[in-house]
Parts: C-alpha cells; sequence; structure tokens
C-alpha cells in the first residue's frame, strides 16, 4: 500500500479561471473522499487510483499581473502543474506558452505537466482551436483536457490524469522529489545508523557522501 | 536542457527582488560567474558555489588589508560594513590565539568544554531536556541516551562550524544532519519500539532542541547582512503605511468588531513570529496569522477563499504589522526549519505566501497598486495621506497604539476619580445632615422634656455606701423636691442630674461616687441617643452604671449595651472619619488632578484608536513572555 504526496500548482492568465476549477474540484468531490484543509487556496485531497494512494496539494496562485514576479516561489518543487487557458481568449493561450517556458527554465526535477482549456461551455466563442491545443501539449509532453468549471464538465478528470501523471513519474524517473511513504518498504539503509557518530569525530567527507546518497531517495517508511 | 542539481538552485527562487516585470530575463537569473548555474541576488548574481568561492576570496583579501594597513573607514553608513569587519577580524584573532581556541590538533579535546559552555548559556536547552524526558522518557533510557548523543554531536558540529563556513553552508549542514536523523529513528534497533506518530515527533523535537540550543548564533549571524535586510524593510513598510485595503482591491469591511478583532490576532500571530525560536514555531505563527486571514476572507465575502483574495489580504496583514525582524525570521526559516516541512503542506503554502508578501511589498510600485505615479509618490513624501476610519488607526506605529491605550486608561481613571470624589462629597454631606438632624431631634426632645429632679426611689441602695449616715441625710432632701415637682408626670425622659454633694463633709473623697443619675431612654432609640452624647460626656467616668441609680436594677436602661466597654476602639475612629470628610470638604479634592481637563477636551484620534492592542516594540528576545503578553491583548480585546 503506497501514498503518494504531490504538491500540484495551478498557473495561468488572469480569469481563465483557476480558482473556478479547484473550487469545483474540491466542492464536488468533498462528499467522496476530500479534505479541504482549510477552504483557502491551498487544497489537499487523496484519490485512489489502481491500489495507490494519492495525496494532491494543490496550490492555487494569484492570477494577477502583479504577482507574477512571485511565481518561482510558488512553482518551486512542484511535482505536476495545471496550466490552465481560457479557449474563448487567444490571448490567454499565448500567455500560457510563456509559463511553459519558464517552467522549463526554472524547474529542473520532472514534473507532470497538464495544459487544461477552460470554459468548454462557451465553444461557440472558441478562439483556440482544439488541434492546434492538443498539438502544442504533445510538443510540450503534457496531457490536455478540456473542461467547464462552470457547468462542471471534465474537471475531474484533469485532476485523475495529474494523479496518473504522478504515478507513473514515480516509476519512471529517479530525481523526482515526490514523497512516498511505504509501509513495505523497509530495505532502507542499515548502515547509516553509524553517520551520526562518525560526523561526531569530524570525518566530514564521509558524512557528505553518505548524506547525498540519501538526498535523493525520499524514502520514508511509515504506517498508513 | 541540461539537469542542475536543485540543491544548487531553488534558492535563487525564495525572493524575486527584481521589479515585478513580465518574464525574468533569462540573464538575470544565471550565476554571473558564467558557470551554467543559476544565481540569486541575495548571493551577489551568483550561485551558491561560486557566491562561497567569491567570498572567500573577499575575506582573503580584507584578511590581507587589515594586516598591511588598517582600511580606514569613516561615516556612520559605513558602520555595518565596520561592524562585519571586526567580527570578521574577531573572529581571525581568535581562532590564532591559543588562549581562546586549542589549536587544531587538540580540537577534539576541546569540545567537551565548548559544549559544556554551550549548555549553560542555554536555559531554553533545559527547559527542553526537562520537556524531553517527560514526554519521551517512556521509551526507555537508550532512546534518551541516543537521541541526546545526536543532538550533541549536531551542535558541537555546527557550532565548530560557525566560523568559518558561509551561513548557507552551515544550513545545508543541518539539512543533512536532520534527514540522517530521520533515517537513524527509522532503521536503527534503538528506536524500534517507538511507535511511527512519536518518531515523526522525535524528529520535530530534534529539531526544536538543536535549533533552540543554537538559536542566538544561526538567527540573524553576523557574518550576514540579515540585519541591514530587517532595517530596510522595515523602513519601507513604514513609508508604505498609507496602503489600505482598497489600494491592495481585497475586501476587508472596515466596520465589522469581528473582523477588526480577526485582523488583530492575525497581526499578533505574525508579530509573535519574533518571538519564537523554533522553526517549527516561527512556521506556526505565520500559519495561525493566515489562517486568521482566510476567516477574514471568508466572513468579508463568504464561501471558499482564492489566491487571488489571500494574497493582497497577506500583503495588507503584513504592512500593517510591520514585524520585527522580519527578513531575519523569514531567511531563518528558510536555513533551518526542515525542507520537507516548508516545501509541502498547508505551512509550506502559507510560509511561500509570506514570502511573497514581502518580495511584493519591496518592489512595490505605483503599478503594482493600479495607480498613477503622481499619486503614488505624493502618498510617498507624505504630500497625501490616508484617512480611512480604523486604518488610518492600524497605520499609526506602535507608539501612537500605546498612547491611545494610556490615553483611554487615563481617561478612565480620570471617571473614576471623580465618582469617588462625588460619593465622598455626598458621604460628608450626608453626615452633616445627619449631625444636624440628630441637633435638631434632640434639642427638640429636651426642649419637650426639660431636665426635672427625681426623687431617689432606691433608698435602700445607699446603705452599700460607706458614708451611710450622710447619704440618709441627702435621700430626705432630694425627697422634699421631689414631691414638689412630681406633678409632671407624663414627661418620660426624667434626667436627673443632680449631684448631690455632701455639705457636711465637702473634703469627702468619695462625694464623686455620690453623683447620681437617672435616666430613662425608653422613648429614644439607642442609636440616636448615642449620637447626641459627646466623646467628652461618653469618656467620663461617671458613665458607667451608676450603682446608686435610684431606679435600681429593676429599671431598664435601653443603652446598657451601648455603653462603650472599651471606649477608645469604639469612639476615635467614628471621631476621626467624621473630621477628616469634614477636613476634606473645606479643602476641596486632594487630587488636583490635571487629567480631568484635558480628557474632557480630548475628542480621539479615531473613534476605535483605543482599542488598538498595543504593539510592543521589544518582541525580540523576550522569549514566551513577549507572546504571551501580546496574545492577552488581544484577548482582552476579544473579550
Ligand atoms: N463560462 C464559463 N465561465 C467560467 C468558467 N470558469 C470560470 N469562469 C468565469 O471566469 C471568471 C474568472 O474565474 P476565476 O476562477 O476567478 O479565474 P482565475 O484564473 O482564478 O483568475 P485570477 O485568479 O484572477 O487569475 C469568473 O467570472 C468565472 O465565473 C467556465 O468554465 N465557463
Ligand atoms: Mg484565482
Amino acid at each position: 500500500m503506497k501514498t503518494i504526496v504531490g504538491k500540484v500548482v495551478v498557473l495561468g492568465h488572469q480569469g481563465v479561471g483557476k480558482t473556478s476549477t479547484v473550487i469545483r474540484y474540491v466542492e464536488n468531490s468533498f462528499s467522496q473522499h476530500i479534505t479541504p484543509t482549510v477552504g483557502a487556496s491551498f487544497f489537499s485531497c487523496k484519490l485512489l487510483i489502481d491500489d495507490i494512494t494519492v495525496k494532491l496539494q494543490i496550490w492555487d496562485t494569484a492570477g494577477q499581473e502583479r504577482f507574477k514576479a512571485m511565481a518561482p516561489m510558488f512553482y518551486r518543487n512542484a511535482n505536476a502543474a495545471l496550466i490552465v487557458f481560457d479557449i474563448t481568449l487567444r490571448q490567454s493561450f499565448e500567455s500560457m506558452q510563456g509559463w511553459v517556458f519558464e517552467l522549463k527554465q526554472n524547474v529542473d526535477n520532472p514534473m507532470v505537466l497538464c495544459v487544461v482549456g477552460n470554459k468548454s461551455d462557451l465553444a461557440k466563442n472558441r478562439q483556440v482551436n482544439r488541434d492546434e491545443a492538443i498539438q502544442y501539449a504533445k510538443s510540450i509532453g503534457a496531457t490536455y483536457h478540456e473542461c467547464s468549471a462552470m457547468h462542471d464538465q471534465g474537471v475531474g478528470l484533469v485532476f485523475d490524469d495529474v494523479a496518473r501523471g504522478l504515478i507513473r513519474l514515480l516509476g519512471n524517473s529517479s530525481d523526482h522529489n515526490l514523497k512516498v511513504y511505504d509501509s513495505e518498504n523497509i530495505d532502507n539503509i542499515m548502515a547509516n545508523s553509524s553517520e551520526l557518530e562518525a560526523t561526531d569525530t569530524g570525518k566530514e567527507e564521509t558524512v557528505n557522501l553518505s548524506i547525498n546518497s540519501i538526498a535523493h531517495g525520499n524514502t520514508v517508511k511509515k504506517c498508513c | 536542457m541540461p539537469i542542475f542539481a536543485l540543491q544548487r538552485s531553488y534558492k535563487y527562487m525564495m525572493y524575486a527582488t527584481k521589479q515585478p516585470s513580465l518574464r525574468i530575463n533569462q540573464a538575470d537569473l544565471k550565476c554571473k560567474n558564467g558557470c551554467g548555474y543559476y544565481g540569486n541576488a541575495d548571493w551577489d548574481g551568483y550561485c551558491s558555489k561560486c557566491y562561497r568561492n567569491h567570498m572567500d576570496q573577499e575575506r582573503q583579501r580584507k584578511a590581507r588589508q587589515s594586516h598591511s594597513d588598517q582600511t580606514k573607514v569613516s561615516g556612520f553608513s559605513k558602520f555595518e560594513e565596520k561592524k562585519r569587519q571586526q567580527t570578521d577580524k574577531k573572529n581571525k584573532y581568535l581562532k590564532s590565539l591559543p588562549v581562546f581556541r586549542k589549536t587544531s590538533s587538540a580540537k577534539d579535546s576541546g569540545r567537551p568544554e565548548r559544549h559544556l559552555d554551550l549548555r549553560q548559556a542555554n536555559p531554553d536547552a533545559d527547559k527542553l531536556t526537562a520537556e524531553f524526558i517527560s514526554l519521551y522518557g517512556v521509551w526507555g533510557e537508550q532512546v534518551r541516551r541516543d537521541f541526546f548523543k545526536c543532538v550533541q554531536s549536531f551542535t558541537t558540529k555546527i557550532y565548530s562550524e560557525l566560523e568559518n563556513k558561509p551561513i548557507e553552508d552551515i544550513a545545508e549542514m543541518a539539512q543533512k544532519y536532520y534527514n540522517l536523523y530521520s533515517n537513524r529513528v527509522n532503521n536503527t534497533e534503538t528506536y524500534q519500539e517507538v511507535t511511527t506518530d512519536v518518531r515523526d515527533e522525535l524528529l520535530d523535537f530534534f529539531e526544536k532542541y538543536v535549533m533552540v540550543s543554537l538559536y542566538s548564533w544561526l538567527f540573524c549571524p553576523p557574518s550576514t547582512n540579515d540585519e541591514e535586510k530587517d532595517l530596510i524593510i522595515q523602513e519601507r513598510i513604514r513609508k508604505l503605511s498609507w496602503v489600505n485595503a482598497h489600494h491592495l482591491d481585497c475586501c476587508i469591511s472596515e466596520t465589522s468588531i469581528e473582523v477588526r478583532d480577526l485582523v488583530y490576532t492575525a497581526i499578533t500571530h505574525l508579530l509573535g513570529m519574533d518571538s519564537m525560536k523554533a522553526p517549527q514555531d516561527k512556521l506556526s505563527c505565520v500559519v495561525s496569522c493566515c489562517q486568521s486571514v482566510v476567516k477574514v476572507l471568508q466572513h468579508c465575502q463568504g464561501g471558499p477563499v482564492s489566491a487571488d483574495e489571500f494574497l493582497p489580504a497577506l500583503i495588507f496583514i503584513v504592512l500593517k504589522a510591520n514585524p520585527a525582524r522580519l527578513k531575519s525570521n523569514i531567511l531563518y526559516v528558510t536555513r533551518f526549519c526542515n525542507d520537507s516541512r516548508l516545501m509541502q503542506g498547508e505551512a509550506g503554502y502559507y510560509f511561500t505566501n509570506l514570502c511573497c508578501a514581502v518580495s511584493f511589498i519591496e518592489n512595490l510600485t505605483a503599478e503594482s497598486l493600479n495607480m498613477p505615479q503622481q499619486e503614488f509618490e505624493a502618498y510617498m513624501n507624505g504630500e497625501i495621506t490616508s484617512v480611512s476610519a480604523w486604518e488610518s488607526a492600524l497605520v499609526a506605529c506602535e507608539g501612537m497604539h500605546q498612547l491611545c491605550e494610556h490615553l483611554s486608561l487615563l481617561k478612565d481613571l480620570s471617571i473614576r476619580t471623580n465618582t469617588v470624589q462625588d460619593e465622598t462629597k455626598k458621604l460628608t454631606d450626608d453626615i452633616l445632615k445627619f449631625k444636624e438632624e440628630m441637633n435638631e431631634k434632640v434639642n427638640s426632645v429636651l426642649e419637650r422634656t426639660p431636665l426635672i429632679i427625681k426623687p431617689r426611689k432606691t433608698p435602700e441602695l445607699s446603705e452599700k455606701v460607706d458614708d451611710t449616715q450622710n447619704s440618709q441625710n441627702f435621700y430626705l432632701q432630694n425627697l422634699q423636691i421631689a414631691t414638689s415637682n412630681i406633678d409632671d408626670a407624663k414627661t418620660k425622659l426624667q434626667l436627673d442630674i443632680t449631684p448631690c454633694v455632701s455639705k457636711t463633709s465637702p473634703t469627702d473623697d468619695h462625694s464623686l461616687s455620690k453623683i447620681n443619675y437617672d435616666i430613662d431612654f425608653s422613648d429614644l432609640s439607642g442609636e440616636s441617643s448615642l449620637a447626641e452624647l459627646t466623646p467628652e460626656k461618653r469618656k467620663s467616668p461617671s458613665f458607667t452604671p451608676d450603682p446608686f441609680s435610684p431606679v435600681g436594677s429593676s429599671c431598664p436602661i435601653t443603652q446598657a449595651p451601648l455603653i462603650p466597654t472599651k471606649p477608645d476602639d469604639f469612639v476615635l475612629p467614628f471621631v476621626e472619619t467624621q473630621e477628616t470628610l469634614l477636613e476634606k470638604e473645606d479643602e476641596g479634592p486632594n487630587l488636583p488632578s490635571p487629567i480631568k481637563p484635558m480628557t474632557a477636551q480630548y475628542s480621539g484620534f479615531s473613534k476605535q484608536g483605543w482599542q488598538i492592542p498595543s504593539i510592543p516594540c521589544i518582541t525580540g528576545e523576550l522569549g514566551a513572555n513577549a507572546s504571551q503578553a501580546n496574545s492577552q491583548t488581544s484577548q482582552d480585546k476579544e473579550n
């Protein structure tokens, strides 16, 4: 029985419906398996996918232009990013590409990317072609979803996909910084027990070596 | 795209120190040295590695300089720089002197001593030791010994490296140690019996213990310019004191008392951060503050709160609180709080938001407030001042808060003084009135019932007196007078004070004892009759029950219980109070009370000014007391 904890950051142009989407999802799943922490801009919820519990910590961000410079603080150490645009607003699609570029530049550890075209209920005013969006998503290695936060269409799928993405990330790459709690995984280094004594005698080299090996495997034994 | 080590680059993101712009310029992010890694403004634009090299070179250069020729530093502006140089020098000096520090070969033997003064200097650590034993003592001696062994190893190591390494390296070391201890707790036999929850607690406690022990060395260390940053941001926030909720587009309703209280609670929590020592405690202050902010927003708008509303509200709170040593606190938490706590969860989110708020404040421009440049500058120069009701009260600095509080206290006091004075006056009047009434009553009674001489009713009693013969003579005399006046039978009070002194023996010493009173108080209540009696009368020895009373034991002497058995006790207080009160009234109130006219004219800085909890200027090293005082104030306000 594994539990993955992942940090999901929601980015996008102002007014594309980031907050609406997150709140819609949180409200929807509230009756089932969700624990809205404070009802603020920080939510955490649990999904159960194929025997693995995925705990999503969703960080909503302020989309206003004046807070843009602060975005790096939010997406640092994120495991997944929802990049939202408004399908009725061409500008938001272009601005989204800027976000993706920035993420790619600044985030080193692998990350689940998920492009979301919101306001699908207003498809008649569509300014961004669906195929074009899919094409773009593919080019950056992201998945693409269209949804409507207002009419509650496809919102659940987005977060489901993020959770699956995190599980895939856990399997594929080694330098993800996902927190994994595994009740069976006790094969962790017993050798480390002597490390603290080693540092006591001031052998710094040994310490650093052993620590680096631990730093990557964030595996912590824990009963759930 | 190259994969960079996360450890090296993430910290640049803590502070976006540039002007808010659409996109961060790629060139700005890279290390100045051109090594390909990311740089950070806090590290002079270098990446962590190059910065370290750079600093090492700088230090060496400085050391050489100070050896060859003393650099002349003049002017107050260079004071900080000078201080740091001196610290550097001192460290160097200490290192070179065997008196202060053992030579490197004797380093190990010197350790226990260093460790010892580390412990002695920290009463907080002792408190935590006791706490540890009470909390985790049940897990056995082994756990306890191992815990303290690790603590000791950590503190000694960090302490010994403090002088040689930049604080960022020390922080990294601390993080590694946290990881090490985590592994140790989860994987060694010593901790086998400890339950999972308690293991987590132990990790937290470990972090708390070591950080509290090393607090004075790790918080705002002299090798950094944290202190300068604190002063800069403090000054900046002071200059921005005119910014209100409206400017930030956040909906904090000014009229609701509940909202106001919540805002104060949030501010108090934020201020409390400085008085905590462990990073986790500081962090939990931030969380409490942010939760209050969320409550404020929920109150004002209802429904869930989004980031768009939260961040401006938090900025507002930070602006109004202007917490002491804000930057130092944030940097300390960033450096020494267990990374996993900061990266994730609610605490991480809120702390990130606080960093954002600070960064926003540092880079605030007219544009970020959606305000014309001219207006912004006018505000900054103090040409326009904000006049919003309770916000302007919040704007006022701590001194103003205290002033308002004291004024309200004074007002309260002067009201109370006035009531006391009024009551005193009333009481004096009452006493006077009562005295007059009594005089009148007694006089009227005396008028109605003139003194009459009554015949002795008990001639046989006189036999007991030594001078039996004489008394018999007097009895006969008295009887004669009495029979002449006996017609006035209706009178109820018959006070017969006729000293019947023996004429035949005027020199007789016993004559006094023969004075006879026949007092019949049956008409008057005991209370009023008492008032009539002057002290002299009551004190007079003749007042004692007269064995020669003609009425004898059969006659009901109603005033008997009022006769003072201990005359001094009974009489004096009454007389004194009466006198002093009268004097007081004549002299006027003792307190000249200059307060009274002042508060009467005082109309207030603002309606609610005096309700503002005082924000203590010194929140620093006061420890838990300060925060307790703060929360006390806020509680008082809530009440
Ligand atoms: N028609 C339609 N309107 C939507 C949908 N989602 C959001 N909106 C509307 O879009 C507006 C902006 O929504 P928000 O959720 O505040 O957008 P945001 O991205 O959080 O905005 P910022 O946080 O300011 O960047 C609101 O008026 C919503 O009602 C949708 O699916 N369909
Ligand atoms: Mg939003």
